[in-house]
């Protein structure tokens, strides 16, 4: 199989979105009595979508790009965004120092210490920086 | 009163010790609060407002304009170190600004950030002074079609933006359309694209987005590679750490109409910072020389935009104190604390209250140096902050978009949508999108759609309204002429090219 | 006796007041810093705290999003809780006829007091032919869709006024939504649009100044500032004076006595001499509505609302 170029598989994800876009355009008014309605501009920036998208399905040959270090990053992406989840059940201070601690361990090898250390002061700074000095809430 | 006159009367009163105080409070204050993300002038000084009703008004005015322009100059701060935009008008700095630190060059960065922001202040407060009634006048004039034709002039320049492949700067920027478009029609009440979730029903607030993609991107593209020694290299020597006398004379155009234009588009009520800087970076990158290294770390794309978003706080208080009309959030509550203070800003203010408009004057002029000598010394300081060892810098990056996010909207919501922003920033760098002109779509296209809307709603359907008025047909005839660059450098290389081939 | 009276109606009123609030009071308000509900929740609590009528402080908490929506649904999620109150604006009422997406009516919530109405005038630039409201719909008359007035989003009051006068005198202009105050004002006195509905307070200066004329008021009675102008009524227009409503709401399942504590409270608000000052500063009608009156207002505003938006041609979906 001819290996495709990442462009390929970008270019049918957004043409998925074009298409989407310009289904729900339709489903609203083109144009009203006073002038185009919700419909207007997002059909034709659909359309763009799906023809430009279209154009790099066909022509995109950009070199694949490197994909080795992408299991940490996304793995590094998982923690953030169970982090944000668990926000609104444990609070910033528990979800964040879990993610400061997976980053330092797991990312950067450093020994449970450091990374415990690493945690437990920067949401201890955030603490003293944003409630109690500035008087902003944190989640 | 005329200017002379009324200027010195203005600072006889700013230069009373407790006037002075307050200036440099509220400068202070501001730099600080544009430093942090998330937090910004208007939420600032909104929670001041009730203090400010203990004090003089003179004092509180020079106080809370303080914290709106001393806020422009600390946003840069975090754009160039951490790529992490400080408010939205500090995002076009994140382009050069950051590159400038990966290669060592933060101190110079910072400095010249500093250095143009007091150009530029001080340019917008002059024009403030010398210009603001007439202006005023002509900023009336300008309605939705020049609007439409401001926002495709700023559009266009995605060509510019554009990088390597237009195609995908192109979709880069229609995604920003789209997002932009996320949210409650306003002609119409339809709510569009939101997916059930009545978050979304006044659309995704832009510092989500930038910070999610800018930040969190950054962040997880460096995760990849097992051990980084250290992140960004940092200067040495004094020197390295201050703009260099080539780098002030590079930066003489980004100077120059970075001010003008900030200071003009801020007139225009509507229009904010962030356009002002959008088209500053285009305009600079479009008459440099180096137009092609724009966004490797260019320093005239740090100092223009960072320019026009300084001159567009002198811009905005033009309409706030010759009409009485805000121009944009940060105005609309010094409008309202004027009213709490008891005054009527409106086409009387100036001329009733001399006193006030020639004391914030001045103030101004006093705050700017301030904010330079607050600032320049502070660059090697925060030049400094690169140091930190990367397993602890990233985790912070982390958390400051974090709560930069929810202290800008008390929303769990956002900060889901910060996370999803951020793969989105990861797979876009990936593979190769430009990420600036999604956000040029993402400031522009509300704004755009509404022009083109209520101008058709003006002109009852007809689209010659664009062109038929001269302002608009200007604008919308320079956009043309911005898209059509990119074919005439490259029909100028081929021409070039076919010129060698003939001599050899 | 005297004494065991005394002591009874002590017991007795101290009972009926059982309810005392003993935390600070998270006061919800569905703008960001500055906006107007932020704004007047702030000067409320400043007046009370002034005026010593509670005995905790009062916190700002900001829930922006989907015109209330977001600030309603946070509402609706504490129910029973005492220490939470919110202030709630026209969009409240309307913006549920609307959007789907806005599950949180004030009838699902528990309604407490009705604070302020905000009457507005109708303006138009200075150099306009039109001297008069009659002026204007005649003009409107001879050339349908051709004048053109600027306002918010086409369910603000604005519209509604726009849709009731479009009723009553079959004249027709056109509607051109801005998002911002500053824009809409703009547009007038730049001559773009014809005529605009805007608030007194934010008229006061430009009128002073010359730039703007006032044909009529969106009124019951005339504003102490506008003695010369007729209202609506007054001009030949007999159709209902829309207000812009601000009150105070509580989460579901508050007890009737809490009800009746916060009443208690604003009403004596109202009397107070700042809150006259508040009222006079801002050029806002005192509104004040106790609970059952609210329910009951809310009721027919909503059914008044559903009829003029539905005739507006938009799509309702409540």
């Amino acid at each position: 199989m001819r290996h495709r170029s990442p462009d390929f598989w970008s270019g049918l994800a957004l043409a998925a979105l074009g298409a989407y876009i310009v289904a729900q355009a339709r489903g609203w008014d083109y144009l009203t009595d006073d002038g185009p309605g919700p419909g207007f501009f997002p059909l034709w920036y659909g359309i763009a979508i799906l023809a430009c998208s279209a154009w790099l399905v066909v022509f995109g040959k950009s070199p694949g790009a490197n994909w080795q270090g992408a299991g940490r990053a996304l793995a590094t992406w998982g923690a953030v965004a169970l982090a944000v989840t668990l926000v609104k059940f444990i609070g910033f201070a528990l979800a964040f120092g879990a993610v400061a601690f997976f980053i330092v361990a797991v990312m950067y090898r450093r020994s449970p210490a450091v990374a415990a250390l690493v945690a437990l002061c920067t949401v201890a700074g955030f603490y003293l920086v944003f409630p109690l000095a500035l008087g902003v809430a944190l989640p | 009163m005329d200017i002379a006159a009324g200027l010195l009367h203005g600072f006889a009163l700013a230069l009373q010790p407790l006037n002075l105080l307050w200036c440099f409070v509220g400068v202070l204050l501001g730099t600080i609060v544009g430093i942090m993300p998330g937090l910004g002038p208007p939420a600032t000084i909104a929670m001041l407002l009730p203090l400010t009703a203990l004090m003089n008004p003179a004092g509180a005015i020079i106080m809370l304009a303080g914290i709106y322009y001393g806020a422009k100059y600390g946003g840069s701060t975090t754009s160039i170190l951490l790529n992490v935009p400080g408010e939205s008008a500090s995002v076009v700095t994140c382009l050069d600004g950051y590159a400038m630190a990966r290669k060592g060059r933060a101190g110079p960065a910072l400095g010249i950030a500093a250095i143009a922001s007091f150009i530029a202040g001080t340019v917008g407060v002059l024009g403030l002074m010398l210009v603001a009634p007439p202006l005023a006048k002509l900023a009336l004039a300008f309605s939705s079609p020049e609007y439409f034709a401001l926002m495709s002039l700023g559009l266009a320049m995605v060509v510019l933006l554009a990088g390597k492949s237009m195609v995908k700067a192109l979709l880069a920027m229609l995604v920003g359309l789209w997002i932009a478009g996320i949210g409650t029609d306003v002609f119409t009440s339809q709510s569009r694209f939101t997916f059930g979730h009545m978050e979304l029903l006044s659309g995704i607030d832009f510092v989500v987005v930038a910070i999610g993609i800018f930040a969190l991107g950054e962040v997880l593209a460096n995760m990849e590679a097992r051990e980084e020694p250290q992140v960004l290299p940092v200067p040495k020597g004094l020197r390295n750490l201050l703009p260099t006398m080539q780098d002030l004379r590079d930066c003489r155009f980004a100077f120059a109409q970075g001010s003008v234009l900030g200071f003009l588009v801020g007139v225009l009520p509507g229009a904010g910072s962030t356009i002002a800087s959008f088209i500053s970076y285009g305009v600079e990158k479009a008459f440099s020389k180096r137009r092609d290294q724009f966004g490797t770390g260019v320093i005239e794309g740090v100092a223009a935009p960072e320019g026009a978003n300084n001159s567009e706080t002198g811009g905005a208080l033009v309409p706030l104190l010759t009409l009485g009309i805000p121009g944009s959030g940060t105005t609309a509550i010094l409008l309202a604390a004027l009213v709490l203070w008891g005054f009527k800003p409106g086409p009387l203010f100036i001329a009733e209250n001399p006193g006030m408009f020639w004391g914030l004057v001045a103030s101004m002029y006093i705050g700017n140096v301030m904010l330079l000598v607050l600032n320049l010394p502070l660059v090697p300081l925060f030049a400094q902050v690169l140091r930190t060892p990367v397993y602890v810098l990233y985790p912070l990056i982390v958390g400051i978009s974090i709560v930069g996010v929810y202290a800008g909207s008390g929303s769990l919501f956002d900060l889901y949508l910060l996370a999803g922003f951020g793969l989105l920033g990861y797979l876009m760098r990936k593979l190769d999108y430009p990420s600036a002109p999604l956000i040029l779509g993402l400031v522009l296209g509300g704004a755009m759609e509404r022009a083109l809307r209520q101008s058709l709603m003006m002109s009852e359907g007809h689209l010659s309204i664009l062109v038929s008025r001269p302002i608009s047909a200007v604008m919308l005839a320079l956009a043309l002429v911005v898209l059509c660059i990119p074919l005439f450098s490259r029909f100028n290389t081929w021409r070039l090219r076919a010129m060698e081939q003939e001599e050899s | 006796m005297k004494l065991a009276l005394a002591f009874l109606a002590v017991l007795v009123s101290s009972s009926a007041l059982a309810f005392k609030p003993t935390r600070t009071i998270e006061v919800v308000v569905h703008t960001g810093p500055g906006g107007g509900s932020d704004i007047l929740a702030r000067a409320v609590a400043g007046m009370i705290e002034k005026e010593k009528l509670l005995p905790v402080r009062m916190q700002v908490v900001n829930k922006t999003g989907g015109g209330g929506a977001v600030a309603a649904a946070y509402l609706a999620e504490k129910a029973g809780d005492e220490n939470t109150i919110g202030f709630f604006t026209g969009v409240w009422l309307t913006g549920p006829l609307t959007s789907p997406e806005y599950k949180v009516t004030l009838r699902d919530l528990t309604p407490v007091a009705r604070l302020v109405l905000e009457p507005a005038l109708i303006a138009v630039k200075a150099d306009a032919p039109f001297k008069t409201m009659a002026d204007f719909i005649n003009a409107a008359k001879q050339n349908p869709g051709q004048l053109k007035q600027s306002g918010g989003s086409p369910t603000s009051r604005d519209n509604v006024v726009r849709q009731l006068l479009q009723k009553h005198t079959g004249a027709r202009w056109a509607y051109i939504s801005f998002p911002g105050g500053g824009e809409r004002i703009a547009a007038l006195l730049g001559g773009h649009v014809n005529m605009m509905v805007i608030e007194p307070a934010e008229a006061g200066e430009h009128i002073r100044a010359g730039n703007m004329r006032v044909l009529a008021q969106v009124s019951d009675s005339r504003l102490p500032g506008f003695p010369g102008v007729p209202t609506l009524k007054e001009a030949g227009f007999d159709i209902p004076a829309v207000p812009q409503v601000r009150g105070v709401v509580a989460p579901p399942k508050i007890p009737a006595e809490n009800v009746a504590y916060w009443e208690d409270v604003l009403l004596k608000l109202t009397k107070t001499a700042s809150w006259k000052k508040f009222l006079a500063d801002n050029q806002f009608e005192d509104g004040y509505q106790n609970a059952q009156d609210l329910t009951k207002f809310y009721d027919e505003f909503t059914a008044r609302m559903r009829e003029i938006l539905k005739e507006a041609g938009l799509k309702l979906v409540r």
